[in-house]
């Protein structure tokens, strides 16, 4: 009975309660309302397809597998961000220490060969023009942010994450969290008063 | 890390207050203060440019990962399936006929879903075999009418808020105590069930 479809109205607390007694289907539900967004946060603090897609698999199998000892239902959303953004400074440590350690000019140019979601110029001049010079400014900038402050930024500002939660998250208050996003924004505003 | 740290313009001011007012109309200082006037300029286009982002990366196409990401997570949590415990409905010479609690739980959380304004959440079941004879008693000998094992359910739901809680729950109650019978033959003795959360409708 486990492909049984949820109640269309189910609130999410529900859904995860659900997910914790094995229910597969509840599972994919949040697997599908989660997805998305954990991908949207991985990519843009890694700049990588690639590896944000590997973020957003890891982080939800080990949902599934540490689900049952979740105490409150309701507290899955901060949770699986912590787990994603945890993951996520993990990486950035990991690649920063890598690339001190690369002296080969082909691993150079390897490391560099990021991918960017950014129409190259001169290929798709629809979708070029949608991309505003602001938007473009604020995502170069955005790069240079200091990791911890990136995630800060994301979590608040496109993510819509408390600052409870995402002083838990990184481990700080949530006044310094205020704090710190207040110094993202102002890096943010002041490169792009540099932009271009 | 304290308040301090938030950065300051010349005029004393911080960008944390400017920040909270900037769809505000600016204050007499604001219209006068050049270090202000410039950093709500660029605050202002912050906001727009964050708001915009937002927007596009939500309804970005190629900011979704690729689609057989569900099946990979899901390949797993069906392979890495928590059995449930199973409940011994009874047990004869030709062999015993378990039930798992997950099946049950599964009927159990059909038969709430014809009620509305709650929604079932965890659900244990636990079985009390027919009682215990009472020493000496040839077990065989006492009547069929409560042979066989008797549930004991324990529902958790979320309940919308500003129903009747009391109604609800009874009426519940009632549901499962009839879809238990019907759906696997079996009785339940004692339902119990907490409304542990409330939702908004």
């Amino acid at each position: 009975m486990n492909d049984h479809s949820l109640e269309p109205d189910l609130d999410e607390g529900s859904v995860v309660a659900r997910a914790q007694d094995g229910d597969l289907s509840a599972f994919e539900h949040l697997v599908n309302t989660y997805q998305g967004r954990l991908f949207r946060l991985a990519y843009r603090m890694l700049k990588d397809r690639g590896d944000a897609e590997d973020i957003v698999q890891e982080t939800l199998t080990i949902s599934w597998r540490r689900l049952p000892m979740l105490t409150d239902v309701n507290a899955f959303g901060g949770w699986i961000y912590r787990l994603a953004t945890n993951k996520c400074l993990d990486l950035l440590r990991k690649r920063s220490s890598h690339a001190a350690d690369i002296t080969d000019p082909e691993d150079i140019h390897a490391a560099s060969e990021t991918e960017s979601l950014r129409p190259p110029a001169g290929i798709d001049p629809a979708h070029e023009a949608e991309w505003s010079a602001e938007q473009e400014g604020l995502t170069a900038v955005l790069d240079t942010l200091p990791p911890m402050q990136r995630a800060c930024w994301l979590l608040r500002e496109m993510h819509d994450r408390s600052y409870t939660e995402i002083g838990a998250t990184l481990k700080m208050s949530p006044t310094a969290v205020r704090g710190t996003l207040a110094r993202a924004r102002h890096h943010i505003a002041e490169g792009m008063s540099q932009w271009r | 890390m304290a308040l301090e740290d938030i950065p300051l313009l010349g005029c004393g001011r911080h960008i944390d207050q400017l920040w909270a007012t900037l769809h505000q109309p600016p204050t007499t200082h604001e219209q006068q203060c050049e270090q202000c006037k410039m950093a709500r300029t660029s605050l202002q286009r912050l906001s727009e440019a964050t708001r915009s982002l937002r927007e596009q990366d939500l309804n970005d196409p190629a900011l979704k990962p690729r689609p057989g990401i569900t099946n990979a997570i899901m390949d797993v949590a069906r392979a890495e399936i928590r059995r449930s415990k199973r409940i011994i409905l009874g047990s004869t010479e030709e062999g015993t006929t378990e039930i798992s609690e997950q099946a049950l739980s599964a009927l159990i959380r059909l038969a709430a879903t014809a009620i509305p304004g709650v929604h079932s959440r965890r659900c244990h079941i636990e079985v009390r075999s027919s009682d215990p004879s009472p020493a000496g008693e040839d077990p065989r000998s006492r009547g069929t009418a409560d042979a066989g094992p008797h549930l004991i359910i324990n529902l958790r739901v979320a309940a919308a808020a500003g129903i009747d809680i009391p109604r609800t729950v009874q009426t519940l109650r009632q549901e499962i105590s009839s879809a238990i019978p019907a759906g696997a033959g079996i009785r339940a003795e004692i339902i119990n069930i907490t409304v542990e959360d409330l939702y908004d409708v």
